[in-house]
């Protein structure tokens, strides 16, 4: 059942995306989002959408991969979309067809939101697919570090991370086992209503939930026994580094945000003509 | 490795006694009875001690007081001459003993081995670079280097405790506890573990404290403690500890089948010294037979039965091939053309280590994983013209025709029982009998309450529970080996004519091994028609299996009667697969000039041995 499940999406490749350091990277989306919600223009997330496909370029992911992501969301896409194509108002009228009213400011608009919206998720994925669980965790945690300073458990949170992502696989492959033993007992877990369905599930759970309190038992006793202490005095021997490679990135990030906010100025001077239809809000 | 040690953070605490318990007791909460009630004992430096006992006679509670991670209630514990029952001192002493649990899948902390490593030497503060040092001499000592960068849970079993030895290692103890650490493993990696373990003593001077079931193990220590019921009972070395076979009966553990085959073999005229390694057995027959004037003997051939004759209901699979996650870079072969035949009435024994493909296989005899072409949504590849349409595997149970869409599946679960590896796991139910009951409400929904009432008893009565006293009980109050019971009762209540267990003794002490067995062989003679074993014990395949199978890397290796396959020593071993006791004697006879061909039971191996004594000539 749970058998194709590879954890998180993370695609194994040696590329220039792939090398850049975790906290970078996810600096770099949140300046790509940042970017993609103050463009205020077609200009504007023309620019995020070339930087988002040539990063997808030289991140070496098939293409393919990246757009499954987007299929996720596609149901919010087209909700988006239908629900501005037929409520936003606008003078040039499409079609009218009794209380229904179709502009083209609603049509261009519903556009400039999906393709916002779904760069977004290209984005966010591309990180994932770039980024191991584990290096995005120790990203995140050396990124929160100044959270230490107002007594926020930092280290801890990141522990409970990482022991997280290590258990992920195991507890599949256990729930896997269970679901093969209840089934072997007859036990059906594919037909039925919901009721019955939910109900099917109690001789999965109960089982995985006990098994799951025994290994965190294991677990705790094994980390005393290595000398847990959630002790300021901890060291870390991964260390995260910047490198060349980092600092080209880290530029090109900056130019994105800067092109976005010129070409929300400029968007007259560049075709007045069409100004009217690029700028949307 | 010794430098680094001696170099390294060894403490100054002049003891030379590394561990030691003075009249310590413990209690867990709630409970009236100590766990370890009264324990004395005293543990040199550089001694490798091993401590054997039945399941629940207090081994694990006595290595996590000896650790720091338990409190004795009575007594007094020092290790390393630090104090235990002062508070202060419960971290010193943890930085100077690791101890490596069972379930190699709970003990580590992080998704990539070299940060696993990291774990203990950060948490004590050490440097960075020094931090580095310690993961490469600690993957070093395990032989686990080439793994630094590799993710735990994609290793096999025996490779992860090496890493958690190594996690251990990082931290630099002068102690290393092992808690019944090769209890999941296969023979492959208990090896593994056990060399790195004897090399760490002999090499490092590391203090060893092996807590095991096997007494192979045990027999590496310089000494052997027995536990019974939370105390000490015996001491001694390891083999004046087993050559006092009868003591330990007394003690719930069993007699080493050595012991049984030397008693069998006196009983026949031929009377060897106590002994415990196959080697020294072999020699003493030997000495036996030179005494007698022979110098070269073999025994009698007897011709074998014929593998059992096909019935109504065997199981036939053809040209099975399986792959996991096919379409993804993780692609894995578990089958490749596997041909198998299982004939009606057998004790059918499947061998291989861990990821050989073994569970697969079994999963298809009741499809649970289904044939390709049995698969609702599947349908047959277009052929051009003049191609050959692919030839797919087929499997057929009884009357069950498995590549058969239509085929059901659910009777043929009914059918085909199957108890999966520690299967008390899968116990969910309020009470016993709402648990053995699953299986019947889901393959028989018209059965009356009265009926499933008399089953559910009738199969607890079956493993050999009270039906009276258990069935009101919830499962989990129950003891370890009574839930594997009420376990394996869930699955043949609906009287299954063909029973597959996969390693249905993993766990448990010998006692309990042995009485698992006793059970199947029960249930094979009332119960199923055929029964299937997977297993890694190969005396308990040797004596129990009509035939059995061996698989490596997803191919069939052989299928023969144990007396064949067993007699093919020198291709088992690098499968990474272990050999019956006797198959060792047999061996180590053959360079005496013995030639003994038996059934490696310990029964059929003395007779054959005592058969070829009687028709021996001396040669003078």
């Amino acid at each position: 059942m749970l058998n194709d499940v590879t954890f998180g999406q993370y695609y194994p490749a040696q590329s220039f995306a792939h090398r850049l350091d975790p906290r970078l990277k996810l600096l770099m989306l949140i300046a790509y989002i940042v970017a993609l919600f103050i463009a205020k223009t077609f200009y504007g997330l023309a620019l995020c959408a070339l930087f988002a496909v040539f990063a997808v370029f030289i991140s070496k992911v098939p293409f393919g991969a990246v757009l499954r992501s987007v299929k996720g969301v596609i149901f919010l896409l087209a909700f988006t979309a239908v629900l501005n194509v037929f409520f936003h108002g606008g003078e040039n009228v499409l079609v009218q067809w009794g209380v229904i009213r179709i502009c083209l400011e609603g049509v261009l608009f519903a556009v400039f939101l999906m393709i916002r919206l779904a760069f977004l998720v290209i984005g966010s994925a591309l990180l994932t697919l770039t980024t191991t669980p584990v290096s995005l965790t120790d990203g995140i945690e050396s990124l929160l570090k100044p959270l230490t300073w107002i007594k926020f458990p930092v280290h801890a949170l990141a522990l409970i991370m990482s022991i997280a992502l290590r258990f992920i696989p195991t507890l599949i492959d256990e729930t896997n086992r269970i679901i093969s033993a209840q089934k072997a007992r007859g036990a059906d877990f594919e037909s039925g209503n919901i009721v019955k369905r939910v109900k099917a599930i109690i001789p999965i759970l109960i089982p995985l939930l006990i098994s799951a309190f025994r290994r965190a038992d294991e677990l705790g006793d094994a980390m005393d026994a290595r000398c847990y202490t959630n002790s300021p005095h901890r060291t870390k021997y991964k260390k995260l580094t910047f490198t060349w490679r980092d600092l080209v990135a880290a530029v090109a990030a900056a130019a994105l945000i800067a092109g976005a906010v010129l070409f929300n100025v400029y968007a007259y001077d560049i075709w007045p003509a069409a100004y009217g239809y690029v700028v949307m809000l | 490795m010794e430098k680094q040690q001696t170099a390294g953070t060894t403490p100054q605490y002049g003891s030379e006694i590394a561990l030691a318990f003075e009249n310590v007791k413990f209690f867990y909460p709630e409970s009236q009875t100590a766990a370890v009630d009264g324990v004395s004992l005293s543990v040199k430096r550089g001694e490798f001690v091993s401590i054997i006992g039945h399941n629940g006679s207090g081994k694990s509670t006595l290595a996590r007081l000896a650790c720091g991670l338990l409190q004795a209630d009575e007594g007094r514990i020092s290790v390393l001459g630090l104090d235990l029952s002062d508070e202060k001192n419960v971290a010193e002493v943890r930085r100077h003993t690791g101890i490596v649990f069972q379930n190699p899948d709970n003990q580590t902390v992080a998704s990539i081995v070299e940060d696993d490593v990291a774990f203990g030497p950060e948490n004590l503060g050490v440097e960075r670079e020094e931090i580095g040092r310690r993961i490469e001499w600690a993957l070093e000592s395990v032989g686990m280097t080439k793994y630094r960068h590799a993710t735990p849970s994609r290793l096999s079993g025996g490779q992860k405790q090496r890493i958690a030895v190594a996690g251990m290692l990082a931290i630099r103890p002068d102690i290393l506890i092992l808690d019944e650490s090769t209890a999941m493993l296969d023979p492959r990696g208990r090896r593994e573990v056990i060399d790195v373990v004897r090399r760490l003593n002999s090499e490092a001077g590391m203090t060893i404290l092996l807590i095991t079931h096997f007494m192979e193990e045990a027999l590496l220590a310089d000494r052997t403690i027995v536990m019974n019921r939370g105390s000490i009972v015996l001491q001694g070395t390891p083999d004046d500890i087993f050559e006092n076979g009868e003591a330990l009966t007394t003690y719930n553990l069993c007699l080493p089948e050595i012991t049984e085959i030397s008693r069998m073999l006196a009983a026949g005229g031929i009377a060897v010294p106590p002994c415990l390694r196959p080697e020294e057995l072999a020699s003493h027959i030997a000495a036996c037979a030179k005494e007698r004037g022979y110098s070269t003997l073999a025994s009698p051939r007897t011709p074998r039965a014929a593998a059992p004759k096909n019935g109504a209901w065997d199981i036939d699979v053809k040209d099975l091939s399986y792959t996991y996650s096919a379409s993804s870079p993780f692609a894995s072969h578990a089958l490749r053309g596997v041909d198998l035949h299982i004939g009606d009435g057998e004790f059918f024994g499947i061998i291989g280590h861990t990821g050989s493909g073994k569970s697969t296989l079994i999963q298809h005899l009741n499809a649970l994983i289904k044939l390709p072409q049995a698969n609702k949504k599947y349908k047959p590849p277009k052929l051009k013209k003049g191609q050959t349409p692919p030839t797919m595997p087929q499997i057929t149970v009884g009357e069950y025709d498995l590549a058969d869409k239509k085929c059901n599946f659910l009777s043929l679960r009914a059918d085909v029982g199957m108890v999966f590896q520690y299967p008390e796991y899968q116990l969910f139910a309020e009470t016993v009998e709402e648990d053995v009951a699953f299986g019947l409400k889901n393959f028989f929904k018209d059965m009356s309450a009265e009926e499933r009432r008399e089953r559910v008893r009738a199969a607890i009565a079956a493993v050999g529970l009270d039906p009276g006293e258990v069935c009101g009980k919830s499962p989990f109050d129950l003891s370890g080996g009574q839930k594997r019971r009420v376990a394996i009762a869930g699955v043949i209540v609906t009287r299954p004519k063909i029973l597959v267990l996969d390693e249905p003794a993993a766990g448990l002490d010998p006692l309990g091994k042995r009485e698992i067995m006793e059970l199947l062989h029960k249930l094979h003679s009332e119960w199923c028609r055929t029964v299937i074993i997977v297993s890694h014990d190969m005396d308990e395949i040797a004596c129990n299996c009509t035939r059995a199978f061996v698989v490596s890397e997803g191919r069939i290796f052989c299928c023969d009667a144990p007396h064949e396959l067993f007699a093919r020593y020198d291709e088992l071993i690098p499968l990474g697969l272990d050999v019956p006791l006797t198959a060792k004697i047999c061996r180590a006879l053959g360079e005496y000039g013995i030639d003994i061909d038996c059934d490696y039971t310990p029964r059929g191996f003395a007779d054959a041995v005592i058969a070829a004594f009687k028709g021996g000539r001396a040669d003078a």
